[in-house]
């Protein structure tokens, strides 16, 4: 790159950055920062997965999470899936109680692309680590006023993604669509955010993934949320897990 | 019935001009239909909705996407190497970017859940980010699969050479298209190793693309030969252009038809235009033979008497030979070959019209009075061989009966070696990839024809799974079955890895919790209905042979009616049940159509030349001659399948026009001249001529299918040629033969 090319971008990025106010990487930050403010968060979760043929199926659980590292979910319905529980724990360890074998499973998970329990989501969507660790943003061009754009790149090679296109609201910086591209740059997947604010903070009260290649999605709805509500590290443990308290 | 006849072809020749228009319109319109034919040479798709079997096939290819897999082989010396492994998983992240294929599975990419000391440890079976590359990881990834019922000679050969990559289509998908771009990018992608493409989509794909490659290029072929036969028969472009033209435009009218009405070319339609350029041909050779043979001075006397000379015996011969196709209908088991049946008599029909409009009015154009040619009569090969014949018959008759009896008992003493076996890969030639990647499916991983055991019931009950798990093990001890794949097996790996026992839970609760682990699974949806009322085991069957899978079938059946109850319904299909039914079809249509087509012909001819005996007789060279076809497919091993069921129907309806000329020609003959012997040397000297012709050109024409890249329609040539021959020669000596012993006898 000769003198005059270099200069010339770092003119162009630095109007880029002044038309933006701000730093890609740190609106992504900000989004990270909004996501996980609660300290801790209690909930009914709803999710319904709906498949090509237009049938859908719904499951509740109880989720309790502590930062983003920590989060138990507790199934209560259908009545055949009542007991089932998941914790995850911030080493990125799994662990599943299925109260029929009256045992905790640990679960490798090897593969982070798999379907998190039968829903569109992989583990990978649902890992909770920050986005602004795992991902390089840079702006993108938007014919929505309300929106800011964002391109992100994998910092690691080991993710079902070659890019994610982000959309964020520009106000309050919750996101309110991402489109994921698998490695050969097809668009696979879309997530719409309903975020809502409730006590100081902003939460996505619905999350649609849609899967386009399979015509299939899941629908999380949030209930029922409680924000700081004192959790610990000892109300995520494997004797939790399997004994679950009266609350639960 | 004369006066009529005359009238017609006087007609002919008066309206020349607006037959010819009418036949340059019909022409253009169906020309223009053309664009639209396509060729759908799957075979699931021809199967009958009301065969139990074939019906619940098509059944589970819609609910479980069974039939829409493509099997692509990768083939090298050790499957156990970092680059192959990199290859494969490159193969298969490639084939998931093309459109229409819903999903790749391979050792690259399959999930694998396997208990341990701690838990249970959910991943894929080899981590793409990190393959293999130490001796021991080799060695534990070969422990994992063999120790994998899943995986067990499923995903990589025994021999370890071969690794196999499936992909599924979707429901709509374009299979031609699909197949063509799998080609395309693992072409693009340029590995060192051997690729070999199996599975229906394939396989359907090759079939069409032969089949286009083969009209290409045999087509014109056949023109060629057939020209250069009439060229030497008549020595005329007429002789040449007419016979040839007719033919031409009976195939568009007939294509143009297919089209039209809505219809695709199937792999058997695929022979209608040589069967039409032969049959087509006929009919003009015979019509201009017998406008030439006439020897009035006034061009259009000339063609009108001869074209009405002719006419009973070609339309006569046009209704047996649509006969001999239509009978198609009555029986046969694949709608492809019922809509062959239909659109070829159709064909015939159009030809037939043709041969006695469009060629006499072509023949009329021109100066009025002149006899330009005598050439014709110089064909002396055909006069020469028509007239030894005649003579030897007349000499020597019964001797002559004497060797048909001889030859027809060798026939029927083939008939009990045919060999019906279907086994896609002798479709192709030796060293076609096709039926390469065929052996090695067979040899290597239980061979390709799916089959399918269907439960019906709650598919989450423990009894019901146990049913299933028993039914696998039951399926595998036959020998042509390598492995089975169900939900049960899935559940059972489940319950291993969570606690040590590979077996099917007696506790409801705990299979629905194992459930939640394997929910949202792709493999589920191939293996269980959405709503949990049904599930599959899927299995390949290896053996091609056709007693094989009649003794797998009462294997299974056994089975089922042992273990059906009024909470589970179990029922199997696949392509071993389907070959085993359609072989009994073949057989029963094959029987059924030859009988039909015969007792219609005896009916045509004995109402039309008032003589049910004439209508007898006119059968017999064409019962020789498909006696004779059976025997020499019996003793030269050429099996019976849906190409070479076609050629008896084919033969007899051809087969039959020569008997209808002599015969009619004798009727006449008989009334002029009072010697019988005389009567039957003009009949075949008048009519023997034609018939040499033809059968010279209709046997040269399709002997060209022996440069076929498909071997059933290679054999379906030969064996044409064959009975053109054996019928031929059963109509210029049995049949008179048989005229004269029975009438020296009437005369006595």
């Amino acid at each position: 790159m000769n003198k005059i090319t270099l200069v010339a971008s770092l003119i162009l990025a630095g109007l880029f950055f002044q038309v933006h106010g701000q730093n890609p990487q740190e609106v992504l930050k900000k989004m990270d920062d909004l996501m996980s403010a609660p300290i801790d968060r209690v909930a009914t979760v709803q999710m319904t997965v709906t498949n090509k043929r237009g049938e859908s199926k719904t499951r509740e659980a109880e989720l309790k999470q502590m930062g983003a590292g920590y989060r138990l979910y507790r199934y209560t319905k259908p009545e055949n899936k009542a007991g089932i529980a998941t914790l995850s724990l911030p080493d990125g360890k799994m662990w599943l109680y299925m109260p029929a074998f009256g045992k905790a499973i640990k679960i490798t998970l090897l593969s982070k692309s798999q379907a998190f329990t039968g829903t569109d989501f992989s583990y990978e969507d649902m890992s909770g680590i920050p986005y602004s660790d795992r991902y390089t943003a840079n702006f993108e061009n938007s014919q929505n006023e309300k929106e800011l754009l964002l391109n992100l790149s994998p910092k690691s090679k080991q993710t079902e993604y070659s890019r994610i296109l982000l959309a964020l609201n520009k106000q309050y910086g919750y996101p309110t669509q991402m489109a994921f591209y698998d490695q050969n740059g097809a668009y696979i997947k879309k997530a719409d955010y309903n975020y809502t604010k409730q006590g100081g903070y902003w939460y996505a009260k619905e999350v649609v993934m849609t899967d386009l290649r399979k015509d299939h999605s899941t629908a999380i709805e949030i209930m029922n949320i409680r924000f700081d509500t004192g959790l610990s590290e000892k109300d995520f443990t494997i004797d939790v897990l399997k004994t679950p308290s009266e609350s639960d | 019935m004369s006066n009529k006849v005359d009238t017609f072809a006087e007609n002919i020749v008066k309206y020349k001009w607006p037959l010819l228009l009418i036949t340059g319109i019909i022409t253009v319109f169906f020309g223009l239909q053309l664009p639209k034919l396509s060729i759908n040479s799957d075979i699931l798709k021809s199967l009958p909705d009301d065969d139990p079997h074939a019906r619940l096939l098509k059944d589970i290819g819609i609910n479980f996407g069974g039939n829409n897999i493509g099997l692509l082989i990768l083939k090298t010396d050790n499957i156990y190497n970092t680059e192959v492994l990199t290859h494969i998983a490159t193969i298969t992240d490639s084939l998931a970017t093309i459109e229409d294929i819903i999903s790749v599975s391979s050792i690259s990419n399959i999930i694998n859940i396997e208990g341990n000391d701690y838990g249970i440890e959910v991943g894929k079976l080899i981590d793409p980010y990190a393959l293999p590359d130490t001796q021991e990881a080799f060695d534990d990834l070969r422990k994992r699969i063999r120790s994998n019922k899943l995986y067990k000679d499923a995903i990589v050969s025994k021999d370890e050479t071969s690794a196999l990559i499936l992909f599924y289509l979707s429901e709509d998908a374009n299979v031609k298209d699909v197949a063509a771009a799998v080609i395309e990018k693992t072409e693009q992608l340029n590995l060192p190793e051997d690729l070999y493409f199996a599975g229906s989509p394939m396989l359907v794909s090759y079939i069409s693309d032969l089949m286009k490659k083969d009209l290409v290029r045999l087509l014109p072929l056949a023109f060629l030969v057939i020209a250069l036969v009439l060229f030497l028969s008549f020595r005329s472009w007429m002789g040449v252009v007419l016979p040839l033209g007719t033919a031409i435009i009976a195939i568009v009218w007939t294509l143009g038809s297919i089209a039209w009405l809505g219809y695709n070319m199937s792999m058997i339609s695929n022979n209608i235009p040589i069967i039409l350029l032969a049959v087509g041909s006929a009919y003009t050779i015979h019509v201009i033979n017998k406008i030439l043979l006439e020897t009035d001075q006034q061009k259009s006397k000339r063609i009108s008497k001869g074209l009405a000379s002719v006419t009973t015996a070609v339309v006569l011969a046009g209704i047996t030979t649509a006969i001999g196709f239509i009978s198609f209908i009555f029986g046969a088991y694949l709608e492809m070959i019922v809509e062959f049946g239909i659109f070829t008599a159709l064909g015939t029909l159009y030809s037939c019209i043709l041969a006695l409009t469009f060629a006499p009015a072509i023949m009329s154009i021109g100066t009025r009075h002149s006899r330009k040619s005598s050439s014709y009569t110089k064909f002396r090969i055909a006069d020469t061989i028509a007239s030894q014949l005649v003579q030897m018959t007349l000499k020597r008759p019964k001797r002559i009966i004497g060797v048909w009896l001889v030859l027809i008992a060798v026939g029927i003493a083939g008939i009990f070696k045919i060999d019906r076996s279907v086994n896609i890969q002798e479709y192709f030639k030796e060293g076609n990839p096709a039926r390469t990647a065929e052996q090695i499916m067979m040899d290597k991983f239980g061979g390709t024809k799916p089959v399918f055991m269907r439960f019906k019931g709650d598919i989450l009950n423990p009894q019901l799974l146990q049913k299933m798990k028993e039914a696998s093990e039951y399926m595998e001890q036959s020998p042509d079955i390598n492995s089975t794949l169900s939900v049960a097996d899935l559940i059972a790996e489940l319950n291993f890895a969570i606690t040590g026992e590979r077996s099917i839970p007696e506790d409801p609760e705990q299979i629905q919790q194992l459930w939640f682990l394997l929910d949202g699974n792709e493999t589920l949806e191939r293996l269980v209905s959405p709503d949990l009322n049904q599930a599959i085991i899927i299995s390949k069957f290896k053996s091609p042979d056709n007693q094989s899978k009649l003794e797998f079938s009462d294997y299974m059946n056994d089975f089922i009616s042992q273990q059906r109850s009024e909470t589970i319904d179990i029922e199997i299909t696949g392509m071993p049940f389907v070959d085993v039914v359609m072989d009994k079809s073949l057989i029963n249509s094959q029987i059924g159509s030859i009988l039909i087509a015969l007792l219609f012909v005896v009916i045509v001819i004995g109402l039309v030349l008032k003589s049910f005996k004439y209508g007898i007789l006119s059968t017999m060279p064409i019962v020789a001659a498909i006696s004779l076809l059976f025997g020499i497919m019996g003793l030269t091993g050429i099996s019976l399948n849906i190409g070479t069921v076609l050629v008896a129907s084919v033969a007899l309806g051809i087969g039959i026009d020569y008997s209808i000329h002599i015969i009619a020609q004798f009727n006449k003959q008989l009334k002029i001249h009072s010697n019988l012997n005389q009567a039957i040397y003009e009949s075949v000297a008048t009519s023997g001529k034609a018939i040499i012709i033809n059968c010279l050109s209709v046997s040269l024409g399709f002997l060209v299918l022996i440069f076929s890249e498909m071997v059933p329609l290679l054999y379906f040539g030969v064996l044409i040629a064959v009975s053109m021959i054996s019928s031929g020669l059963g109509a210029l000596t049995l049949l008179p033969a048989v005229l004269l012993i029975i009438n020296k006898e009437n005369n006595e």
